[in-house]
């Protein structure tokens, strides 16, 4: 579904450069779910703008269901990392899932009932009349995976989506993402720093170096497809594929 | 409970008036020394006389009516002007120092140069309450179009919002508090400038009333005038108050959240 060659960016401006992606390359599956995990300032974001046709590259190619990107791909929604500063602040929470819905021309009863399940799966009916800011930051992160959701995207993109909420949040909101992932059957490409969450998500984790970024590891998580929060982190399989990260992100430390 | 309502409603009541009462207590005092300064019954006698009468057709609404003519024009202009320009990085840079400096002139001066080219009519006049209030509605629009956030902006192209709707939508909206606060500056550039175009030449007019008045030392009537420009002033205000906090409720909400 995504496919990244050779992909490389560097930021000019008249007085310097940053190169902030020195050359990825991977793939994902229709349907798969991969997490992009390293420290920051390593490209995270720079990749994935790169991706969703935001950014123009320096380098290499990036293809979507088989097609070059040149600007935002048709059926590719993005969470990003800043999701409160991606609502409208003054439409209500249904205005803003709806928005994107209108421009599509979804026709209105589908629109309508597209706008009321996705609220609903991330548990927001309540709150539809409300504006961005009178929610929590974990509502508005909410709100803009629902409005993700009702796009109905072939590829999602979320953008370290959980760094900014508590870690009761957080779990809930995984293992949201891990649910609509399962009912929906789209294409996920999940950025974080967190190791831990990076396994406990993905069923791969590409694990990138610092700048300038490489792809240090490719990484299969052989866990059982079902998750949970209590057992999946206690199995001695889940301790030993963080230590692997970790230790492997260590060395290239210590290389260095 | 009740007597405490009341209490607080008395004190609103003080603060609205309290202020206003004193002003008109001080004017009573110091009238009467001087024949440029009536007492306020006087003012107010003849304030009865002066605009209840045929010349509010004649010169209050008119007046009146240029003023929202030109206002609105401006506000076209203006927002029209000042969104392209406010997305253009390449049009910015060419055209900002020019604005400023047209923005530099004090449109009264403006005044003979619009006679020659206008006449002495409602077209002169209007252009001249324009010349003045497209400024600072220009260069608010441009500012607030300019400042509009990325991340919405990166929304926007993500999920196909474009054309008419991300003007409207985004756009305007993102810009409003802006542009509200360009359309406050403009709203009393206006007023000033409605009185301004009808001291010259004009045979009618509030601004030509009031210095008719006061060639002809009917000075009761004068002062009547200058208090019927107040209140229209604080009218206005109002009414702009008004609109504006429903245009943007969001953004009252919005910052009060954040604080
Ligand atoms: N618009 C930009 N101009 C110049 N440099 C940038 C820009 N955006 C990001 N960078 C630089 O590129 C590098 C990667 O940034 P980013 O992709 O945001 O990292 P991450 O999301 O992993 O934290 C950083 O060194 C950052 O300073
Ligand atoms: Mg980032």
């Amino acid at each position: 579904m995504l496919e990244i060659a050779e992909l490389r960016k560097v930021y000019e401006s008249p007085n310097r450069s940053v190169e902030a992606i020195r050359s990825l390359t991977f793939s994902v599956g229709a349907g798969e779910l991969v997490c992009v995990v390293g420290p920051s300032g390593c490209g995270k974001t720079t990749l994935l703008r790169s991706i969703a046709g935001l950014l123009p590259v320096s380098g290499g190619q990036v293809r979507v269901a088989g097609v070059p990107v040149t600007g935002p791909p048709p059926r590719m929604a993005v969470v990003f990392q800043e999701y409160g500063r991606s609502l409208f602040p003054w439409m209500t929470v249904r205005q803003n899932v709806e928005l994107p819905l209108k421009e599509k021309r979804v026709p209105r009863p589908r629109r309508l009932e597209l706008v009321r399940e996705s609220l609903e799966s991330v548990g927001l009916t309540d709150a539809a009349d409300a504006h961005p800011w009178q929610l929590s930051g974990g509502m508005q992160q909410r709100v803009a995976i629902a409005r993700a959701v009702a796009y109905e995207p072939q590829v999602l993109l979320m953008d370290e989506p959980f760094a900014a909420v508590d870690a009761q949040t957080r779990a809930d909101l995984e293992d949201l993402i891990l649910a609509l992932w399962r009912d929906l059957g789209v294409t996920i490409l999940f950025v974080t720093h967190d190791i831990d969450e990076a396994v406990y998500l993905g069923q791969r984790v590409i694990v990138l170096s610092s700048s300038p970024t490489v792809i240090m590891e490719d990484l299969k998580i052989d866990l059982p497809a079902q998750r949970d929060q209590l057992t999946t982190r206690s199995l001695p399989r889940f301790g030993e594929l963080r230590g692997h990260i970790y230790e492997r992100i260590q060395r290239a430390r210590e290389a260095r | 409970m009740k007597a405490g309502v009341r209490g607080k409603a008395g004190v609103r009541v003080v603060r609205l008036f309290g202020l206003p009462v004193l002003l008109v207590l001080g004017w009573w005092l110091v009238s009467g020394r001087s024949f440029y300064l009536p007492d306020p019954v006087r003012v107010a006698r003849a304030f009865g006389q002066t605009w209840f009468s045929a010349r509010v057709f004649d010169d209050v609404l008119p007046s009146i009516g240029r003023l929202l003519a030109g206002y609105a024009l401006a506000t076209v202009l203006g927002v029209g002007l000042g969104v392209p320009i406010g997305l253009s990085p390449r049009l910015r840079a060419t055209l900002e120092p020019v604005l400023e400096f047209f923005r530099a002139i004090p449109p009264p001066v403006l005044v003979p140069l619009l006679m020659l080219l206008a006449g002495i009519d409602t077209p002169m006049k209007v252009l001249v309450i324009v010349s003045g209030c497209v400024w600072p509605i220009l260069l608010n629009t441009v500012e607030g179009v300019r400042a509009l956030d990325e991340v919405l902006a990166d929304t926007c192209r993500m999920y196909g919002v474009h054309g008419a709707t991300r003007l409207r939508r985004f756009v305007l909206r993102g810009a409003s508090p802006q542009i509200m606060a360009g359309l406050r500056q403009a709203l009393s550039i206006g007023i000033i400038l409605m009185v301004i175009s009808e001291m010259f030449a004009s045979s009618s007019g509030l601004g030509f009333t009031i210095v008719l008045f006061q060639r002809q030392f009917q000075i009761a009537e004068m002062w009547s005038g200058i208090l019927l420009l107040g209140l229209i002033g604080l009218t206005l205000s109002l009414l702009f108050r008004f609109v504006e906090r429903r245009v943007l409720s969001w953004y009252y909400g919005a910052g009060a959240a954040r604080a």
